[in-house]
């Protein structure tokens, strides 16, 4: 079915199903079939933040007192965390957009988008403020074999997805040959990409970047890199926001609340779809291990990151139901839960600054072209 | 005005009980307790609270956000509205 920007028929969007159903064609938001993603677009619009609100020039000090294996954990962490907002701040859009039918989810897809971009963004803030020229550091993220593995693996669901998408809206279903491959394009297959590429961001969100935010919540247990931690909480907050959506997802799917093709999937590639999460559990095991490879740092380990890697996994499994795959039933960094929680209402023993009084913060260097010279 | 609440228990699934101070959400009143449990947002949207409720009801004091299955709630963001029976993680 051709794509169309503006569908003139008329649907009703409270009965079509999240994806594959009509085109949606008016953005309308007081009613809804899953009133869920409209308030997680309000959650996420109030969450707003910029990165150049936080202050990070303090780090640069600090990071010149790094040892080297250090220094290695954290610029490793940043390129890591660089390639995963990449991918996100463009894949949910190309990917999801064009096979949508719900304005909520739709929008939803928009916004989730749009804060990956402000992620991105605040790792150019904080490498800016290290480096005179950040340039090897981004260079090498297209380059180091450690974080490229990853990213294929990260980008595969997506691009299969996109691929049968563009063959069905440009051909319709049918075998096509594009370059001496033939391709079977059905509905069934269509959303079983979609079901595995739902499945696969879902991993993502869900524990791709826990590796990266315990190092920076030790780093900044000693009082290092705090600037830099204070804008990995509020990435946190959204992520955990990313998180609930997928979940939301997918079991609307599993238990049949959405398009009934989509359960039976579900059903059908159950055993894949674990599969997916467990590879991404391992790959951040692996993670762990490359990034100790040159020395430990004060407070982490291998072994403490993995086993908190398979906590992570076991809760996040389990609200999908994939059960609780690891033996492990205590968290083994409970640290990390005052660096997770969101502001308003908590009791943070650790945190003297609140990061939403960031917002408005005046940088303590501030670039003639900033604030002018205003200070705090 | 309402009148002043009632203290309810909370039972959790290996025996243990606890009073509940009308105040607090349930996860407030384990934490006094120090009973840990696994927490992120602390305000409902982030499902890293998530447990079962076995038995009693409670009230949300925020719109849940987090998905939730059935016979499970966000202790982060409800108290018991009578006594309760719950298991956590910790
Ligand atoms: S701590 Fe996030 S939902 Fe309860
Ligand atoms: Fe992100
Ligand atoms: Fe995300």
């Amino acid at each position: 079915m051709k794509y169309t920007t503006f569908n003139p028929k008329r649907t009703n969007p409270l009965v079509e199903p999240m994806f594959f159903g009509n085109p949606v064609n008016v953005a309308r938001y007081d009613q809804q079939k899953h009133p869920i993603f409209e308030k997680l677009i309000e959650k996420q619009i109030s969450f707003f933040w910029r990165p150049e609100e936080v202050d990070v020039s303090k780090d640069r000090v600090d990071f010149q007192s790094l040892s080297e294996s250090e220094k290695h954990i954290f610029i490793s962490n940043l390129k890591y965390q660089t390639l995963l907002d990449s991918v996100q701040g463009r894949s949910p859009n190309i990917a999801f957009l064009p096979i949508l039918s719900l304005p909520e989810l739709e929008t939803w897809t928009e916004t989730w988008s749009f804060f990956e971009t402000i992620h991105s963004r605040s790792y150019t803030h904080i490498l800016r403020n290290l480096f005179a020229d950040p340039s090897p550091i981004f260079d090498d993220i297209v380059a180091n074999e450690h974080i490229k593995k990853r990213a294929g693996d990260i980008s595969k669901y997506y691009d299969d997805l996109i691929f049968l998408t563009q063959l069905w809206q440009t051909q319709g279903e049918g075998v096509h040959t594009i370059d001496g491959v033939a391709y079977t394009v059905t509905m069934r297959e269509l959303k079983k990409k979609l079901f595995l590429c739902m499945n696969s961001v879902n991993a993502l969100e869900a524990i791709r970047f826990y590796v990266s935010f315990a190092c920076t919540f030790a780093f900044a247990e000693r009082e290092l890199m705090e600037g830099n931690s204070k804008i990995i909480r509020l990435i946190a907050r959204d992520e955990n926001l990313h998180l609930t959506s997928t979940q939301h997802i997918l079991n609307l799917w599993i238990k049949g609340k959405d398009d009934p093709e989509m359960a039976e999937i579900a059903e059908e590639l159950k055993d894949e779809a674990k599969a997916i999460f467990m590879l991404a559990v391992d790959q951040e095991k692996e993670w762990a291990s490359y990034l100790f490879e040159q020395g430990s740092m004060i407070g982490l380990n291998k072994d403490i990151l993995c086993q908190y890697v398979e906590y992570i996994a076991n809760h996040r499994m389990s609200a999908i139901g994939m059960g609780q795959p690891f033996d492990i039933s205590t968290n083994p960094l409970p640290w990390m839960n005052n660096y997770l929680n969101s502001d308003n209402v908590q009791v943070a023993p650790q945190e003297s600054e609140i990061s939403s009084y960031l917002v408005g913060q005046i940088d303590s260097e501030v670039n003639a072209d900033d604030f002018g010279d205003f200070d705090l | 005005m309402s009148e002043p609440q009632k203290q309810y228990v909370i039972t959790l699934s290996d025996h243990i009980s606890i009073q509940h101070d009308p105040k607090d959400t349930v996860l407030e009143s384990l934490e006094k307790q120090n009973i840990d449990i696994h927490y992120h947002c602390r305000e409902g949207f982030c499902g890293a609270c998530r447990s079962k409720l076995l038995e009693g009801e409670v009230d949300y004091t925020t719109d849940p956000l987090a998905f939730i299955d059935d016979d499970e709630f966000l202790p982060c963001c409800t108290k018991p509205v009578g006594d309760i029976k719950i298991k956590i993680e910790q």
